[in-house]
């Protein structure tokens, strides 16, 4: 049986995946997820998660954000200043970041097709 | 874990579901969460029906997009308020329909008109968001997770409020003069958002204590006057004579003459005791009704959940 692993590097963090492993129980996951994925890392706690019991849906089942033109929710489409709010021009900055991201991803793949 | 060493470990981010909490910090946590879930659900309710009353496509394309962010966030607050296992999302919910849920003062107002716009999504949304990116050092991790997604997704509602606000203030005479008039009417609920000063504030101690806040009233609203008013200004706003603001230029502190604020109002509010108000949450509550046949339809095809499918199969 193949389980999921997600690990927290310290307290309050996300835990994120990290890999898998083979197990044929809830306990000897828990063991093997700590030989495997917790001993090396800096570690303060699992999820060990049974891999069928997760779902994914992925970019060939949908359009993550839709299909259309959706400038109208993204903070750098404002032409005003931000910089007088510290936390709205780091919203603002953490916006463009994505955006970028998204950008860049969108014209890989227009290169594919 | 008891209270004393809560108060001794408190810090950002320290204490999550897997931890064995004190009743009386899950207590004010959840009165925290449940206040902030219900804000964002009643503050997407004023703003609604902007989505038809916007003049333009793009205007209404934000708007909707804007309303649709803020019952997320609201969702994203229950689940983190859920987790402190004192109330379920339901009991929340039908609190706030029968009037026993306390949300933002801001938001028991009633706004008609389009001019009145940018005192929400512009000084109310801003206000909130002071708030909010101080929240993302609370102790409880699930409320500090929320504030991560609520506050990369505000920086949109306030920029979109200050270029409505930017076009009127640009506009034609008369719209100067209703974003005014709109500003004046406004300004002492906007002064009142971040409630009384401290030392008539009832809950912050433990909260500031258990790390569930960081910052106290007094400094989130300085912070935010030195911030706003300036852009008040910009725009060509007049800060009302009364209530008083004074700027001390010693201590880049502004001092808000409690005493010309209407508290008698304020205090009714809290009780949801207001009129606009009630009219907000029986407006509300009506709403929610009318959809309970989808609530119902979702919890009768459960189907999706791990083992339902065989369940389903023997009906």
């Amino acid at each position: 049986m193949r389980w999921e692993v997600f690990r927290q590097d310290k307290r309050g963090d996300y835990h994120k995946h990290c890999g898998d492993i083979h197990a044929p129980d809830r306990e000897m996951a828990t063991l093997f997820a700590q030989i495997q994925h917790g001993r090396r890392m800096t570690t303060n706690s699992l999820w060990v998660v049974p891999s069928d019991e997760v779902t994914e849906i992925d970019t060939e089942d949908t359009a993550f954000g839709g299909r259309t033109d959706k400038a109208y929710r993204w903070a750098t489409t404002y032409n005003v200043d931000a910089s007088f709010a510290k936390e709205v021009e780091d919203s603002e900055k953490e916006q463009a970041a994505v955006e970028r991201e998204r950008g860049a991803t969108a014209s890989e793949g227009e290169g594919d097709d | 874990m008891d209270i004393d060493a809560v108060k001794a470990r408190a810090g950002p981010r320290e204490f999550g579901p897997a931890d064995d909490m004190p009743e009386e910090y899950r207590k004010a946590a959840t009165r925290m969460l449940q206040f902030h879930a219900n804000s964002e659900i009643m503050g997407a309710y004023l703003e609604k029906p902007f989505i038809r009353k916007s003049p333009s496509i793009d205007r209404k394309l934000a708007f909707s997009a804007k309303v649709q962010d803020e019952i997320g966030h609201g969702q994203l607050l229950y689940r983190a308020a859920e987790a402190l296992g004192v109330k379920t999302r339901e009991e929340m919910l039908d609190e706030l329909g029968r009037g026993d849920g306390k949300f933002l003062n801001c938001f028991h107002y009633e706004m008609t008109d389009w001019w009145e716009t940018p005192m929400i999504a512009f000084f109310v949304d801003g206000a909130a968001m002071k708030r909010q990116a101080t929240l993302k050092q609370s102790s409880w991790t699930p409320y500090a997770h929320a504030m991560d997604k609520i506050c990369f997704e505000e920086g949109f509602h306030v920029k979109h409020g200050e270029d409505i606000m930017r076009e009127l203030a640009s506009g034609s005479r008369k719209e100067q003069r209703l974003l005014q008039e709109a500003f004046d009417t406004w300004w002492p609920r906007i002064l009142q958002f971040f409630g009384p000063t401290d030392d008539k504030s009832t809950h912050h101690d433990f909260a500031a204590d258990v790390g569930l806040k960081t910052m106290t009233n007094d400094e989130l609203r300085n912070q935010f006057l030195n911030a706003y008013v300036p852009k008040a200004r910009k725009y060509g706003l007049e800060i009302p004579d009364e209530p008083r603001i004074r700027y001390h230029e010693d201590r880049d502190h502004y001092e808000v003459v409690e005493d010309d604020l209407d508290w008698d109002e304020f205090f009714a509010i809290a009780k949801n005791e207001y009129p606009e108000g009630l009219d907000q949450i029986n407006g509300r509550a009506s709403a929610r009704e009318a959809v309970e046949w989808a609530r119902e339809s979702l919890d009768a095809s459960d189907s999706g959940m791990p083992g339902a499918a065989v369940a389903a199969g023997s009906d």
